[in-house]
């Protein structure tokens, strides 16, 4: 019966003291972040009803997805994202609410096997929405909210990609192919996959001019000049406004001062999605995993009953907190200062002086198996506590340096003014 | 710089690989020196490669421990990794096919229980699940696929042919040909990035060597 009972489940792990440190700063630095740009937090539920997940805009694979029934036989999933329940609970609570909404979120999701997660079953994601607005300012702003969220991580070697589904759309549009043959076509490009594409499009009936601009699409990829060397070629319309569209969006984020951060991947679409427009991801060393994805998604919350534009971005926390270990960038770990060692005499001090220590932001320990000073020493020498208080009276303690082995007597009066 | 380091499939692909390297001007002599090393290091272009079983170089690029990879489309198709796949290197060649006796070609269809002996069991079901919308029964074998139709384990085999002897001599002939199969060059797709002028470089340098 309890033959699994020391293991954890696949595909999830505990995370300990150094790393639930780490990941607690990085989420209260997301949130006051998103804060601070006037984001609202919600929570949505770790259960949903399948439905939310299943509809023709938001169709995430079944196979991706946790799922088991309520009491009703009706089917619930562990949600897989978190911007779909966040167009759920815009479409259906804040209906009437004053548009543009910023909305953001920190919080678990869960999927079998998935890519965004770096191969974990459960995973954190923080992220914002911004709902009920379609311009390019407001594609800029998500944008420039995930690079100074990479930044208040601590990271400065990152690169964000931005493209555009659009000017995909718009040559498929030319080729007038079967829906079929373009998420074939789709899974090839963002797969960079140009052998496959090539030998796809030998069997279809396409102008030679558009077969080549297709075929070399998964290589429209750098700094802002690939706009230019694709615009001289014969587009539709549509595919102009999607490149017009990325240098706006280029040129707003140039005057936030974040140039440097962001190049273009026109070849970049998403297998399965629910994206419209300015799609991007965010790259670092150290993970060979994206640590962040977003885009627009028009359509979406038109599923639950409201047309409504939309973009948000997520950032996946474990994937940040990795690449963050693997470029050894020093984090600070869960310290303790002092700790404090009193007889039954000197307990009320005791108590008094620690109240008072911690007001003053000091970490303090008090001894709870009534250690002996050489005791209370040698567990402060492993867990790295650095100094030892002992209570002497009412107005004196003695303070032990494990690090320097020095011994002062000194007034309480005198410690806390320090 | 950091290193750039590119996972080559073990076995009849390795050498094939290290040639083409060599002619791109990347140093193996570390590899050559036969040596009991896992890792071989360029240190002068900073580029450093291993060797791994041909169904892991995918995995090792997926994760990015590895940036780049040389393997067979065989092996890309069956591990369904999501990674950047560059430029068809061409050696290795041969054909994913079901194949199984004379008296079954053409009729397929109206095999009603298809049993599969494969080592490829993903690109089995993916064919006849996705391509031709049928049920099948995968018996996963792991060497010696042609036995299985034989002694009746299965009805027919999904596996690699490269001249079609073995086969014939076992009275096996081809029914459908899945896919073309060769080496191909693989890249992580962070590294495409952030590695994308180092990156470049090979996979044109490589280009001009086909």
């Amino acid at each position: 019966m309890s033959k699994w009972k020391i293991y954890t489940a696949d595909g999830v792990q505990d995370i300990l003291f150094e790393d639930c440190y780490l990941k607690r700063g990085l989420e209260q630095k997301f949130r006051s972040l998103f804060r601070s740009c006037g984001f609202r937090e919600v929570e949505s539920p770790t259960i949903e009803f399948f439905d939310v997940f299943a509809s023709d805009e938001a169709a995430m694979p079944q196979e991706n997805m946790f799922k088991f029934f309520d009491q009703q036989g009706r089917i619930l999933v562990l949600r897989p994202d978190i911007t779909i329940p966040i167009a759920r609970i815009s479409a259906t609570k804040y209906r009437e609410a004053r548009y543009p909404l910023r909305v953001s979120y920190v919080g678990n999701v869960f999927r079998y096997d998935d890519y965004g997660g770096g191969k974990q079953n459960e995973f954190t994601q923080a992220g914002i929405e911004v709902l009920g607005i379609n311009t390019p300012e407001s594609d800029a702003e998500v944008i420039a909210v995930a690079i100074k969220a990479l930044k208040a991580a601590g990271l400065e070697s990152f690169q964000v990609d931005i493209g555009q589904v659009e000017f995909f759309n718009g040559l498929m549009e030319e080729t007038g192919l079967a829906e079929e043959d373009v998420t074939e076509v789709r899974k090839l490009i963002d797969r960079k996959d140009y052998v496959g594409l090539e030998e796809f499009l030998k069997r279809c009936e396409i102008g030679e001019d558009l077969k080549e601009l297709i075929s070399d699409l998964p290589g429209y990829f750098g700094s802002a000049d690939v706009i230019e060397r694709v615009e001289s070629k014969p587009l539709s319309r549509r595919s102009r406004q999607a490149l017009e569209n990325i240098r706006q969006v280029l040129k707003i984020l140039e005057d936030y001062g974040f140039g440097k951060y962001v190049s273009v991947d026109l070849g970049m679409l998403r297998e399965l999605s629910y994206d419209t427009g300015i799609i991007f991801r965010g790259f670092t060393y150290g993970v060979g995993f994206p640590i962040l994805t977003g885009g627009r998604y028009d359509r979406l919350l038109g599923e639950f009953g409201m047309d409504c534009p939309a973009t948000g971005f997520s950032l996946g926390v474990n994937m940040i907190m990795k690449a963050l270990q693997r470029q050894k960038i020093e984090a600070e770990s869960p310290e303790v200062d002092s700790f404090i060692c009193y007889g039954d005499a000197g307990r009320r001090t005791a108590f008094e002086l620690c109240e008072e220590l911690r007001k003053q932001g000091i970490v303090v320990e008090m001894d709870i198996a009534n250690s002996s000073i050489d005791e209370a020493k040698s567990y402060a020498l492993d867990r790295n506590i650095g100094g030892v208080i002992s209570i002497i009276d009412e107005d004196t303690v003695e303070i032990h340096y494990i690090q320097s082995g020095e011994v002062a007597s000194v007034k309480i009066s005198e410690l806390l003014k320090r | 710089m950091r290193y750039l380091t590119i996972a080559l499939s073990k076995g009849r692909l390795a050498e094939l690989s290290i040639e083409m390297l060599e002619k791109i001007g990347i140093d193996c002599s570390e590899y050559r020196d036969e040596s009991r090393k896992l890792i071989f290091t360029d240190e002068k272009s900073r580029i450093r490669f291993f060797l791994v079983k041909p169904a892991d170089v995918p995995t090792y690029v997926e994760y990015g421990a590895a940036d780049m990879g040389v393997v067979g489309k065989d092996t890309l198709l069956e591990e369904g990794r999501n990674l950047h796949e560059v430029l068809n290197l061409g050696f290795a060649a041969c054909r994913m096919v079901v194949a199984g006796p004379a008296e079954l070609a053409g009729k397929l269809d109206s095999l009603n229980n298809k049993r599969v002996g494969t080592k490829y069991p993903r690109i089995a079901r993916e064919y006849f699940e996705h391509n031709r919308r049928e049920s099948i029964e995968v018996i996963k074998l792991s060497g010696s696929v042609e036995l299985a139709p034989l002694v009746g384990l299965s009805e027919v085999i999904v596996d690699l042919v490269e001249s079609g002897r073995t086969l014939r001599d076992n009275g096996l002939v081809v029914l459908d040909t899945i896919a073309d199969i060769s080496a191909r060059l693989v890249v992580n797709r962070v590294s495409m990035k952030m590695e994308s002028e180092r990156v470049n470089r090979i996979i044109d340098g490589l280009r001009k060597q086909l």
